[in-house]
C-alpha cells in the first residue's frame, strides 16, 4: 500500500529579498495505485511537491508521507521520471537502466536480464550499448523511463518527462505510458503544464494557481475514462471526445479565471 | 571524417614546410638574416650532428632527451596524483575547501622558478628539487580544474543518481568522477605544459643534463645553432607527450560527443 500524502505542506524558499512563499498550505491524499496529474502555470510549485515526495526537497512546514512512512530522503519505494530526462552521459543506454539495479546489488547476470526485458519492451533494442547523446529526445526519455520502472517502485514521479519532446514524440509516449501503466499499475504522481496530457493520462487532475502555490481545484476523470474505455482508442479519438473537451475546458478556464483574478489583484499592489 | 583529418595533417605540413622554406630562404640564399642572429640550416643540422655524436654539454642527444623526459614524467605524475584528488576534495567538502583555499590563494602568486633557491638548498643540484619545482608548477592547474569540474556537475545528475538509490560511495565513483573527467583532463594538458616550461628554467639555473643544460651551455658558448636544436627538441619532446595525453584522454572518455 503506497498512497502520497501531502498534508499542510508550505515551502518558503529563502532569497536574498527575503523569503518566498511558493507552497501555501497543500493538502493531498494520492492512492495507492492512483495515476494524479498536477496541472498548473510554472512557478506554482508542482515541481516542488514532486521533489519532496521524491525525497529531494523538504517542506518548511508540514508533513509529506508515501506508503504512510514520512519522507526523509530517496528511497527504493520511489524513482522519478526528470524533464531533462538526466540520463548519465557516461554510461551506455544498458548500464542507465541497470544503474538502479546495481546499487541495489542485484547480481550481474539478473541485472542483465531484467535490462534486456525493458530494453525490449521500450523499443530500445539495437541500442543498447549508445550513449544517451547518440539517441534523439524520445529515446532518451524511453530510457529514462525503463531506469525508473526496471526497479519496481510503488510510486513514480514523473516531473514532466515529455516537456522537452516535440509533439509528435510526446503523444506516441504518452500512449506508451498509458499502456505502461495499465500492464503494471503503480501510484503515479505526474507534474505538468499541459492540460491535454493531463487529463490524457491521469484519474485526477489537480489545478494549481500560479505563487504561492496552492490547489484550485481537483478534477476527477477516472470515472469517465473507464466508463468510456479511453485506453482501448487512440488519442486523437479521446481528445475528440464530447467528455474530453469537457474537461480540458474547465481547466483551462480555471487556470485563465485564477490568472486574471492574481493579475487584477497585483495592480493596485504594484503601485503603492 | 578520416578526410578531414588527413586534410588537417596535409595543412599542417604544408605551414611547417612553408617555414623551413622561408628559414632557409632567410638565412642561406638571400643572408637577409645574418648567421650571428639566426642559425642557418646548414649550420643547425651540424649542430645536430654535433649532439647526436660525439655529444654535447655532458650527453648525447638520447640521454639528454631521456633525462629532461624523465624529469618532466615523474613530476607531472607526482603532481596529477596530488592535484586531482586535492581538488576533488575541495570540490566535494565545503569544509575542506575552507581549509585548503586560504594556504592555496596565497601560495599561488609564487612563480614556480622563485621556489628554485630553496629548492637548492633543500634538495641540492640533483633531480630532486627540480622535481620539486616541477610539481609546484603542475599541480596549481590539475588542482584548480578538478576542482571547477566537480564543482560544475549538473545537479541534476547527483538526483538521479540518488533517486535511484547510490550511495555516496557510488555518488563519486559513477557521477562525480566521470562528470569532472573532461575538466580533469583540461587541467591536466596546462599541467603538461606547466611541466615543460618549468623543466626548461630548472635545468637552465643548474643541471648536469638535460635539454635545459643544452640550452644553458650553447648560450655560453654562444652557439645558436645548438641553442635553435635544444628549442626544438624541447618543441618535439613536448608535442609528443601532449598528444599521448589526449590519446589517454579519448580512451577515458569514450562517451564524449565528437565536436
Amino acid at each position: 500500500m503506497s498512497g502520497i500524502s501531502f498534508k499542510g505542506v508550505t515551502k518558503r524558499f529563502g532569497g536574498r529579498d527575503g523569503e518566498v512563499l511558493a507552497i501555501d498550505r497543500v493538502d493531498l491524499e494520492i492512492a495507492d495505485k492512483e495515476f494524479v496529474a498536477i496541472c498548473g502555470p510554472s512557478g506554482c510549485g508542482k515541481t516542488t511537491l514532486m521533489r519532496m515526495a521524491a525525497g529531494l526537497d523538504f517542506p518548511s512546514e508540514g508533513t509529506v508521507a508515501v506508503g504512510g512512512k514520512a519522507v526523509r530522503g530517496p528511497g527504493p519505494d520511489r524513482a522519478v521520471v526528470f524533464q531533462q530526462f538526466a540520463l548519465l552521459p557516461w554510461k551506455t543506454v544498458k548500464e542507465n537502466i541497470g544503474f538502479g539495479l546495481k546499487c541495489r546489488g542485484v547480481p550481474a547476470a539478473e541485472r542483465e536480464r531484467e535490462v534486456m526485458r525493458y530494453v525490449e519492451l521500450m523499443g530500445l533494442t539495437g541500442h543498447e550499448n549508445a550513449y544517451p547523446h547518440q539517441l534523439s529526445g524520445g529515446m532518451q526519455q524511453r530510457v529514462a523511463i525503463a531506469r525508473s520502472s526496471v526497479l519496481q517502485p510503488d510510486v513514480l514521479l514523473m516531473d514532466e518527462p515529455f516537456g522537452a519532446l516535440d509533439a509528435q514524440t510526446r503523444v506516441v509516449m504518452q500512449e506508451e505510458l498509458i499502456h505502461l501503466a495499465r500492464r503494471n499499475p503503480r501510484t503515479v504522481l505526474f507534474i505538468t503544464h499541459s492540460v491535454e496530457e493531463a487529463v490524457y493520462l491521469a484519474d485526477r487532475v489537480v489545478v494549481m494557481s500560479r505563487r504561492p502555490g496552492r490547489i484550485q481545484e481537483t478534477i476527477d476523470i477516472g470515472a469517465t475514462r473507464r466508463a468510456e474505455n479511453w485506453e482501448a482508442q487512440a488519442i486523437e479519438d479521446v481528445m475528440d471526445r464530447d467528455s474530453f473537451i469537457h474537461f480540458r475546458t474547465r481547466i483551462w478556464k480555471l487556470l485563465r479565471h485564477r490568472d486574471e483574478a492574481a493579475a487584477a489583484a497585483q495592480r493596485p499592489a504594484r503601485r503603492a | 571524417m578520416a578526410w578531414r583529418l588527413s586534410r588537417r595533417a596535409a595543412i599542417g605540413t604544408a605551414t611547417i614546410g612553408a617555414s623551413l622554406l622561408a628559414w632557409w630562404l632567410l638565412t642561406a640564399v638571400t643572408g637577409i638574416v645574418g648567421p650571428q642572429r639566426f642559425p642557418s640550416p646548414a649550420e643547425t643540422w651540424a649542430a645536430l650532428a654535433q649532439l647526436w655524436d660525439p655529444g654535447y654539454a655532458g650527453g648525447r642527444l638520447p640521454q639528454q632527451v631521456y633525462h629532461s623526459l624523465r624529469l618532466v614524467l615523474l613530476s607531472f605524475l607526482a603532481a596529477s596524483a596530488i592535484g586531482v584528488p586535492l581538488g576533488m576534495a575541495m570540490g566535494l567538502s565545503r569544509r575542506f575547501e575552507a581549509f585548503i583555499n586560504p594556504t592555496f590563494l596565497l601560495l599561488r602568486p609564487i612563480p614556480p622558478l622563485a621556489w628554485i633557491p630553496l629548492a637548492i638548498v633543500w634538495f641540492g643540484l640533483g633531480d630532486g628539487g627540480k622535481i620539486f619545482t616541477i610539481c609546484l608548477a603542475a599541480f596549481v592547474p590539475a588542482t584548480i580544474n578538478a576542482y571547477v569540474g566537480v564543482r560544475n556537475i549538473d545537479p541534476i545528475f547527483l538526483a538521479a543518481a540518488r533517486v535511484h538509490g547510490a550511495s555516496s560511495a557510488q555518488l563519486v565513483r559513477d557521477v562525480i568522477l566521470p562528470g569532472a573527467l573532461p575538466l580533469i583532463f583540461t587541467g591536466l594538458r596546462l599541467s603538461l605544459q606547466a611541466s615543460w616550461t618549468t623543466l626548461v628554467a630548472a635545468e637552465l639555473v643548474g643541471a648536469f643534463f638535460g635539454l635545459g643544460r643544452v640550452l644553458n651551455v650553447a648560450y655560453q658558448d654562444i652557439f645558436p645553432g645548438m641553442i635553435l636544436v635544444g628549442m626544438v627538441l624541447v618543441s618535439l619532446a613536448g608535442a609528443a607527450t601532449t598528444m599521448a595525453l589526449a590519446m589517454v584522454e579519448r580512451r577515458a572518455i569514450p562517451w564524449r560527443a565528437p565536436l
